[in-house]
């Protein structure tokens, strides 16, 4: 039966399962259960291909751009309209006393300040490490199109943290 | 095309603070890798039904996925599909009267649903006949007074006695495919019968119900009757807490005649395997790559993989050349969950007088290897078959340089890509 995976798929799964899901944390401003759904998602659109992703190509860019490209559907299905959200879910382990968690929990408020297109520019860009080509091949955009979110995401962002990120980024 | 470099401060305090933040999520990996091949193995299970009944195909005509969208599309989830919608329409009218040989129209695949309803509105309506290449189907949203439930009919072939046909046939395990009621059944024509009753989403994240009665003839012919708990597939309320129609009357719809008229309508048996297409043999792939190169290059080494992959590398004189190609077999699937032809060759392609769609990219290679050029032309035969060929200027893909454009030009690419010599492979 073709559904019977070669092995590999477990250990990549496993492997890349926390990445994708910090990711995906990202991408969704801390809303872990989505963040959950969607990894999940994505580990099972690699396993359907996984036969041909392991062979061809980087499966962990692959399962990176799968994910993007299922949180922007879902952005889309949720809202007609691109909007940056103004209310936060709740995050869990919050402790305001932990450096760790209150810097998690300002850079992701201001990312969710950001539209979910310009977010995941800036998730590709900044955490993933990708280039504006490959974002954009990511994204199914023009590479302009990405320079232009990109310019004005980090601008929104350097607003909303100051240029030199309050002390968070020197720790 | 050099990757780029941040070189404003910002933006690498930007990247540690988000690698410093991202970093604090933490969850069970475990659960989420072994969720995703649960899901992974419920997309198969899906399209195996939909090779042989269309299902899928019906519950995205209606509203798309959950989390399941076809890429590039503007999300409407139906591009490119050969879906007939027609209107909400009260009228009921007698059976249809298809023959065995002329094709049955999607209005007539939905004047049976109908006519096999209980008492009630009927809104929604969807269809595909016979005369398509993809399974045909109804679908409509049926509502008894207590709240609308889409209802959907898939038809298709499948080899009687087969392993497909028994797979169809044979109730899920429950960690693969949760569910609350399962039976299969021999019928006194020796057709089977299984009645599913289970859920639209496998880890129950939402307590939409997906009841369904799957039959297979013993000529062949399956049909499957799917119900849900809400108007639409995915993505909508629940409208009650059951579909509107019980397992009885789901197996009094699956069994009507009249659906395997309607099978038997079908015309191409052929493709009802669950099977891919074969694959091109690697070292074939490497010939004819290697028979395509322009005279005056020079192999310097080349190999590839068992099937689909090949690469060689060229020295032109001016120092080494990575050439790699792919080669696999119909890349379209009718289910668009699983179809990557319109993600790869959407409205950006280009059509070659032939029909084969073509799209190039010069672009960087990899982030490993500063300065590493990659360029590809990526084809798609009017059959689906995709040949995609690239050239880097380095002899790998992941070393550093050591010219400053590939040893083909772009042109020589596009050659290579749209030779027939490839469909000799298939």
């Amino acid at each position: 039966m073709r559904y019977v995976r070669a092995d590999g798929y477990q250990e990549f799964a496993a492997a890349r399962a926390g990445h994708l899901y910090r990711s995906a944390c990202l991408l969704t401003c801390g809303d872990t259960h989505l963040a959950e759904d969607l990894v999940q998602e994505t580990l099972g659109r690699v396993y359907v291909k996984w036969g041909r992703v392991s062979r061809v190509g980087n499966p962990a860019a692959y399962a990176q751009t799968i994910l993007t490209r299922t949180f922007l559907a879902h952005q889309r299905r949720r809202s007609s309209s691109e909007r940056a959200t103004d209310t936060f879910p709740d995050l869990p382990d919050q402790r305001s006393a932990d450096a760790d968690a209150s810097l998690r929990l300002t850079l992701v408020e201001a990312l969710g300040r950001l539209s979910a297109k310009d977010r995941a520019v800036v998730v590709l860009r900044y955490w993933e490490d990708r280039s504006i080509e490959e974002t954009a091949d990511t994204m199914n955009v023009s590479s302009a199109a990405v320079r232009t979110r990109c310019v004005r995401a980090l601008s929104r962002l350097r607003e909303l943290l100051g240029e030199d990120l309050g002390e968070y980024a020197t720790r | 095309m050099p990757v780029e470099h941040h070189e404003d401060p910002f933006e690498s305090r930007l990247g540690d603070a988000l690698r410093q933040a991202g970093g604090t999520f933490e969850t069970d990996r475990t659960t989420l890798a072994s969720g995703g091949a649960v899901r992974g193995r419920r997309f198969l299970f899906r399209r195996r039904a939909a090779v042989a009944g269309g299902v899928a195909g019906v519950a995205l005509a209606g509203v798309g996925g959950a989390l399941l969208v076809p890429w590039g599309d503007g999300g409407t989830g139906v591009s490119g599909r050969d879906t007939i919608a027609v209107g909400s329409s009260a009228a009921s009218s007698p059976t249809p009267t298809a023959t065995a040989t002329g094709p049955v129209s999607g209005d007539e695949l939905l004047r049976t649903l109908k006519r096999l309803l209980p008492e009630g509105e009927v809104s929604g309506e969807e269809a595909r006949g016979t005369g398509s290449e993809l399974n045909p189907y109804a679908h409509v949203v049926f509502d008894d007074g207590e709240g609308g439930g889409a209802v959907s009919v898939g038809l298709g072939r499948v080899e009687p006695g087969s392993a497909t046909a028994r797979d169809m046939t044979s109730c899920p395990d429950k960690r693969l495919v949760p569910h609350d009621s399962c039976t299969t059944t021999r019928l006194s024509d020796g057709s089977v019968l299984m009645l599913l009753q289970g859920y639209e989403y496998p880890d129950r994240r939402a307590d939409t119900k997906q009841w369904t009665a799957t039959l297979v003839t013993t000529e062949g012919h399956h049909v499957l009757v799917s119900e849900w708990n809400a108007e639409a597939e995915k993505d909508a309320p629940i409208t009650r807490p059951e579909p509107p129609l019980s397992p009885d009357e789901l197996k009094r719809i699956a069994t009507d005649a009249a659906w395997r008229t309607a099978v038997d309508a079908i015309p191409d048996p052929k493709n009802t395997g669950s099977d891919a297409p074969p694959a091109a043999d690697g070292t074939g792939v490497r010939k004819t790559l290697a028979g395509l190169l322009p005279r005056d290059m020079k192999v310097v080494t080349d190999g590839g993989q068992e099937t689909e992959y090949a690469y060689v590398v060229v020295d032109d004189g001016k120092g080494e050349s990575l050439v790699q190609v792919n080669v696999q077999p119909d890349i379209r699937s009718s289910d668009p969950k699983l179809d990557i032809s319109e993600e790869l060759f959407g409205s950006g392609a280009e059509v070659l007088p032939d029909g084969t769609k073509m799209t190039t990219k010069q672009g960087p290679g990899d982030d490993k290897a500063p300065g590493l050029v990659m360029w590809t032309v990526d084809t798609m035969r009017t059959d689906g078959m995709r040949v995609v060929v690239s050239a880097f200027n380095s002899g790998s893909q992941t070393t550093a340089p050591n010219r400053d454009t590939p040893a083909l030009t772009m042109a020589q690419l596009k050659e290579i890509a749209t030779s027939e010599e490839w469909e000799k492979l298939l």
